[in-house]
């Protein structure tokens, strides 16, 4: 015992008296904690792996938002040159917001497939936004609740979405057929459209529920098309519907103008 | 007791003064350090409490190290030290020797035990503190070389002191 108190006293000596020993014994100490902190660190890790995505999913939307709002604005001022620039501030307005949600009921096996999310009008989720994952695109939201909506996947056969092969203008349909979760058909693409396998297929922005850009799939082939003015394009998608956990939910603050524009137009008829 | 108690310190003072005076600036051919103040602490008698031996030493230790400007370094080598002090003995002189009032020296042990035991301890100690001073294993070579070096030297010089000490001893 008292063999350990004079040994840990001249320990204590040596290791706060003398620089050298101290640089030496900070140094070994720090490699042995280090070593140890790396270990711990490797079994703790997995346990702050959910709070940390969704932390990641919520900044990704952030980003994701400003990189839509800014090119919504280059959009705005490319075709607003001439206009003032009091106008053209009004225009730079964000257009799109995210909500983040997290999937809790998902399926991707049957001929019309849905998902439930947890986020509802509460959190100003509203029927027929756009749902997007970390990926690309993947439902519309069909029916809402106050804290859960449920959302049509893109697996579902009676959802078409308007899409086009990214650089082009040429707007195609994006039907998913019964079977295969990952592989779905962009329909009605015109003959006159160049693509290459490979090339990515993306949201055409003409209708109000995605922004334009948004990634939905990539081509694998062409398939034989029914009418001889159009071709089918294979798309493999990019979102993975079977490990759905965190979406985003778009919302679009144009939707409700351009909703009442476009029953103006059905009213007309 | 009492005497030896006090010639043992006067000894210790004096072996003190001469290592943090003279000793401690020696450094011959660059590679030997005389280290002369633990010659009283391997003289102590070997009946005496561990504990006593052990802060004894500890203390010695921590004096020369106040006037050596190395906190630590000698107290803590000199803890190990006293530890290893009967160990070493017993290992040379059998464990069924008496040991009371014994204290090791020329006439005790005889001249090859003894002078086994003395330089056997010195080597310890001379490893102890200068694995201490050295601390790290990058310059090892140059380490052993200082170690059996000073450990020489230091042995020649304490079988000086005890040939001093017989001398007076048989004056007195």
């Amino acid at each position: 015992m008292l063999f350990i108190v004079l040994v840990l006293i001249s320990c204590t000596l040596l290791f706060t008296g003398n620089t050298y020993q101290e640089s030496v014994y900070l140094t070994s100490a720090n490699r042995v904690s280090s070593s140890i902190y790396g270990v711990s660190q490797g079994v703790t890790g997995y346990f702050n792996l959910r709070s940390i995505n969704e932390d990641l999913q919520r900044r990704n939307a952030l980003l994701e938002n400003e990189v839509l709002n800014l090119k919504n604005a280059i959009g705005n001022l490319n075709t607003l040159v001439p206009m003032d620039s009091a106008e053209a501030q009004r225009l730079q307005a964000h257009r799109y917001d995210f909500v983040s949600a997290s999937v809790i009921n998902n399926s991707v096996n049957r001929p019309r497939n849905y998902f439930t999310v947890n986020r509802g009008s509460d959190d100003g989720v509203r029927p027929g936004m756009g749902v997007v994952s970390q990926n690309g695109i993947v439902g519309i939201v069909n029916v809402t609740g106050r804290h859960t909506a449920r959302i049509i996947s893109l697996l579902n056969v009676t959802q078409i979405f308007s899409v086009k092969v990214k650089g082009t203008n040429s707007v195609g349909s994006l039907i998913w057929k019964e079977g295969n979760p990952s592989i779905a058909f962009v329909t009605e693409m015109p003959r006159h459209v160049k693509y290459h396998v490979g090339d990515t297929i993306v949201t055409s922005g003409y209708s109000n529920t995605f922004p334009e850009g948004i990634p939905v799939g990539i081509v694998m082939a062409q398939v034989r098309a029914s009418d001889d003015n159009f071709f089918t394009l294979k798309v493999k998608l990019a979102s993975d519907f079977n490990e759905l956990s965190t979406v985003r939910i778009i919302r679009d603050m144009y939707k409700s103008e351009l909703d009442s524009l476009n029953q103006f137009d059905s009213k007309e008829e | 007791m009492s005497k030896s108690v006090a010639g043992n310190m006067i000894i210790f003072l004096l072996l003190l003064l001469m290592q943090v005076l003279i000793c401690n600036h020696i450094m011959l051919f660059n590679v030997a350090t005389p280290i002369i103040f633990i010659y009283v602490l391997m003289r102590l008698p070997m009946d005496l409490p561990v504990k006593m031996v052990m802060l004894a030493s500890f203390l010695s230790g921590f004096l020369v190290d106040i006037f050596s400007d190395t906190p630590g370094v000698n107290a803590l080598s000199c803890t190990i030290f006293s530890v290893l002090r009967k160990p070493v003995y017993m290992m040379y002189t059998g464990k069924d020797d008496n040991l009371a009032g014994l204290s090791p020296s020329i006439s005790t042990l005889g001249a090859p035990l003894y002078m086994k035991y003395l330089f056997s301890m010195t080597l310890i100690y001379c490893m102890l503190s200068i694995g201490i001073e050295f601390f790290t294993f990058t310059s090892l070579s140059r380490m052993l070389l200082i170690i059996i070096c000073s450990s020489v030297m230091s042995f020649i010089l304490m079988l000086g002191v005890d040939s001093l000490m017989s001398h007076s001893g048989r004056h007195t």
